[in-house]
């Protein structure tokens, strides 16, 4: 579901009335974008305030860029999340082995206590796998399998061949059905 | 699919959704990042000076246009008023020296000398 009342108007559309000075256009690009941009980095840093920190710069760098933002160049979704890898990707080379505990719980009350705990497990186990992958490969198959992109699109972000990408997400997958292989139980999935 | 099961619910997890206070920070930036359109029309109108401006600039302002104007009304009070008044005073007379005995009063009206 859309978060703004302007879903219809392209983001770069939205970014050259920014430019302008109209309100309303700052409002729908933040709330547009920011869940996006926020979900990657958490995905890749796996810490909610890594992610805020790197988020805000990303949008930052949109900010000051969108009276220059030339149109037709690139989507604005694509420049995003391009600026999101490669500071996630300077946040974990220097800050090599980030600890997991730090993750955040979900704030969904309508499910039952049972059933909350059951899905953060299956969170916590998907996030820890995802920080045994290497960066780009963790890269890849997050914006494929979660954030949903298509993979023309991920080799523009990640400035790399469409065959790079397919090789990249079917390792990924492979690395992570390895490392969640022996939780299959204990995360409920007994059944397949 | 384990994997695929997963990923599902990855995509609908609440925790990788930012706060709503995160959310009001990023629009802080935003809104304080933003160009003012009034300030984007002021500098275009203050581009484009007129044409009185510019004679008014290469002129060196209004006191020397204020000069100007005395020196030109000057001027032309000397030629209306002094233009009579000087011939009756006989100083166009002295201008022709050398003891010539011509005088524009004697060119006729074909502004020949008249026989002595």
């Amino acid at each position: 579901m859309p978060y703004d009342t302007q879903a219809d108007i392209p983001d770069e559309t939205l970014l050259v009335l920014y430019a302008n000075g109209d309100g309303a256009a700052a409002r729908a690009l933040t709330l547009r974008l920011t869940p996006r941009v926020f979900s990657h980095a958490f995905r890749m840093l796996g810490d909610r305030a890594e992610a805020e920190d790197v988020s805000q710069e990303a949008l930052i760098r949109l900010w000051k860029i969108a009276p220059e933002w030339r149109q037709g160049e690139a989507k604005v979704t694509t420049w995003l999340y391009r600026v999101v890898a490669n500071l996630c990707t300077d946040r974990l080379r220097k800050t090599r082995g980030v600890g997991l505990d730090s993750i955040a719980e979900p704030a969904d009350d309508a499910k039952g206590p049972l059933e909350t705990m059951q899905e953060k497990a299956r969170l916590d186990a998907l996030q820890a796998a995802l920080a045994t992958l290497p960066e780009r490969q963790r890269q890849a198959v997050v914006l494929r399998h979660i954030e949903g992109l298509g993979n023309p699109e991920i080799a523009e972000v990640l400035e790399i061949s469409v065959e790079a990408v397919e090789s990249l997400t079917a390792r990924g997958k492979r690395m992570l059905a390895k490392a969640l292989a022996g939780q299959k139980e204990a995360l409920g999935y007994s059944d397949d | 699919m384990m994997l695929d099961a997963l990923f599902d619910v990855a995509k609908t997890d609440a925790s990788a959704a930012p706060s709503s206070d995160f959310l009001a920070r990023v629009l802080a930036d935003a809104e304080a990042m933003q160009p003012d359109p009034t300030t984007q029309i002021a500098d275009r109108t203050e581009d484009k000076p007129g044409l009185w401006n510019v004679l008014l600039k290469a002129l060196g302002g209004w006191p020397s246009v204020a000069g100007l104007a005395t020196a030109a009304a000057a001027g032309v009070w000397i030629g209306v008023v002094g233009s009579t008044s000087l011939m009756a005073d006989g100083i166009g007379a002295t201008l022709l020296s050398n003891g010539q005995d011509s005088f524009l009063s004697d060119l006729d009206a074909n502004y020949a000398f008249l026989v002595e």
